[in-house]
């Protein structure tokens, strides 16, 4: 499997609490991994190294055959960034967002720009005519999908998901869960995703890597299971995770 | 040109296009160039054989696609052969997508206001909102006054040290230097005359009456205001605000009132050490390099200048410190939705504050002068 992140002997630390200590992950080319961990066990810190955006205690991580250097633009074409809360530019309309990476890093005149960003927005599932919109008229699942566009506005190689479920509705998590799943399977994207939905992690993703004791557990969902780190079998031993599970197995035997 | 995208095979029914190369987003122009190139004869259908094809992605799929479009626009029909699965998904993306906009277009969108009506439309909202908020304010001023809590009281007392004491230093500084400046500059007139004494006179009554107060005053407009309308604005954006309507809380009353109050018993004290240190940098320049000794200063100061001149600066200052307060609470209050609102609104806050002072100050001179003081 070609690496396409790798993170190594990675150390966070902010005064006397240590975050991660010489945590290696690597991601693979097409995968999904999901990246899950306590509040407080990094998740948001490693991915914010890994996009350049925080400076590591130490450690090296490479996207792509790159090192990342704090706040230095990294492989910026080659990747995509959905943030939580979508951290749409609020002064730009819905179509001014998606155009804005494309007008940056091409000199495509106005039309075709303007082809491709609701290209963008029509394969997020959006109707175009929310392209005139500011970002906040929309509804939050609609915010994260405007979001999802604009990080795709680059035809990047990578995808990073900060909780792309966290504060939808079981039916609009679901729908986001299949979006995720046709990009990435339509698009060769390789995608890391922070998530605590369960029934993402059951149903999408190719991989788990949890975050534990400053390290990290990684394996697929059956290997991750299949540990005996106490906090692990806390986490997928509530009830919520058991019946994500039986859900899960349901769907792959119809 | 062309030939690392295209090359073409004429066929007498037929064009055959072999698409070939790297069809991505860097290269969407030569692409486009490319595709324009594809001029069948009348007659021919156009065969786009994708064998040779070595990567492609979204954009490049598009362009492929808008060309055939194109065509069959001009009732040319065409077709792609030999695609590899691998790069067809990319175009039946785009295919999909284009299914769902056909269906969706004959709906079309509402059209949106055009801005002039908007504008008007705003002005009236604006100015209907400017009421209301100004309304309310007053009634949790009377609402404050009657049953004052201890909450409002330690609020108040944080905001007289965040836009008082510490403003100290600055406000200090700069009427020092402006101190300077008017006796500097008033010596080389009145010198000409020989009454160089007379700018003792100048520096005392200017800085006491006028420049003490509108220095500290404008000072505080875009130390303070800003701040108001900063704070608030982001208080309304994290919901912060309403968090404390569904509790109970009056916002006006915890935020707005406060910060009002504070303002108010704040300012009139920056106005007095604005005045010392307005006087002291004329008596730097009086006695340093005009030779009037320090008693004489004093002395002059004493004649020139009563307690009159003093409250006269003085009693402008509450009347400033409400504007500003006012003002920047107001604004901040505005904000609804986007942080570009809220630079705005803050930049709103100090420029109409500053206006307003001298506005006022400018009434102040007309009311003053008609009393006789």
């Amino acid at each position: 499997m070609e690496t396409i992140i790798s993170v190594r002997n990675l150390v966070n630390r902010f005064g006397s609490q240590v975050v991660h200590d010489g945590l290696c992950l690597d991601v693979g080319r097409d995968e999904i991994l999901g990246l899950v961990g306590g509040s407080g066990s990094g998740k948001s810190v490693l991915m914010r190294s890994i996009l350049g955006l925080q400076r590591p205690t130490s450690g090296t991580i490479t996207v792509l055959g790159q090192q990342i250097k704090y706040h230095k633009p990294g492989p910026s074409r080659c990747w995509g960034v959905l943030f939580q809360s979508g951290a749409l530019l609020s002064g730009l309309t819905v179509q001014e967002n998606v155009e804005l990476p494309i007008a940056l890093y091409s000199d495509m005149p106005l039309e075709t720009r303007h082809e491709l960003a609701s290209l963008k927005l029509l394969m997020t599932g959006l109707s175009l005519s929310v392209a005139d919109k500011y970002p906040s008229e929309l509804s939050g699942g609609m915010r994260k999908r405007v979001s999802l566009a604009r990080a795709l506005a680059l035809e990047p190689k990578i995808l990073f998901l900060d909780e792309p479920t966290a504060g939808l509705d079981p039916i609009a998590a679901t729908e986001f869960d299949q979006l995720i799943t046709y990009l990435h399977d339509n698009l060769d994207l390789t995608i890391l995703m922070i998530t605590h939905d369960v029934d993402s992690l059951f149903g999408i993703c190719d991989r788990i890597a949890v975050l534990v004791d400053g390290g990290v557990v990684v394996g697929t969902m059956d290997e991750v299971l299949a540990s005996d780190h106490p906090w692990i079998r806390s986490y997928f031993g509530v009830p919520r995770a058991q019946r994500a599970r039986q859900a899960a197995g349901r769907r792959m035997y119809e | 040109m062309n030939e690392h995208l295209l090359s073409f095979e004429s066929k007498p029914e037929s064009l055959i296009v072999n698409v070939r190369g790297h069809w991505v987003f860097d290269e969407v122009l030569a692409l486009e160039a490319a595709t324009a190139s594809v001029q069948p004869e009348t007659g021919q259908s156009v065969t786009f054989q994708c064998a040779g094809l070595e990567d492609i992605d979204i954009a490049g799929a598009w362009v492929l696609y808008d060309r055939t479009e194109q065509l069959s626009m001009l009732g040319i029909k065409s077709e792609f052969i030999g695609f590899k699965a691998a790069h067809f998904k990319f175009l039946q993306n785009i295919i999909d997508a284009a299914a769902i906009r056909d269906y969706e277009e004959p709906t079309g969108t509402p059209a949106r206001p055009k801005r002039l009506s908007r504008a008007v439309e705003n002005i009236g909202s604006h100015s209907t909102a400017f009421i209301e908020d100004l309304g309310a304010i007053a009634r949790s001023i009377l609402e404050g006054v009657r049953s004052p809590s201890l909450l409002m009281v330690g609020e108040t007392i944080k905001q007289v040290y965040h836009t008082g004491v510490q403003a100290i230093p600055v406000v200090v500084v700069i009427t020092f230097l402006i101190g300077i400046v008017t006796a500097h500059q008033a010596a080389g007139q009145l010198g000409k005359f020989g009454a160089t004494v007379l700018v003792v006179d100048l520096v005392s009554i200017s800085i006491t009456r006028e420049m003490g107060v509108l220095l500290a005053a404008i000072m505080v407009a875009g130390r303070s205001g800003s701040a108001f309308a900063a704070a608030l604005g982001v208080m309304k954006l994290n919901e912060e605000v309403d968090a404390m309507r569904v509790m109970g809380l009056n916002p006006n009353q915890m935020l707005v009132i406060p910060r009002i109050l504070g303002l108010v018993i704040a300012l009139p004290v920056l106005t007095v050490f604005a005045d010392i240190a307005g006087i002291a940098g004329g008596a730097l320049i009086a006695v340093g390099t005009m030779g009037i000794s320090g008693l004489q200063f004093v002395e002059r100061v004493a004649y020139s200048t009563d307690l009159t001149d003093f409250y006269v600066g003085l009693s402008k200052a509450p009347v400033f410190a409400l504007l500003i307060a006012m003002v920047g609470t107001l604004r901040g209050m505005q904000v609804k939705s986007s942080a570009e609102e809220l630079g705005l609104k803050t930049t709103m806050a100090v420029v109409q504050s500053i206006f307003m002072i001298i506005v006022a100050d400018a009434l102040f001179a007309v009311l003053f002068t008609r009393m006789g003081i």
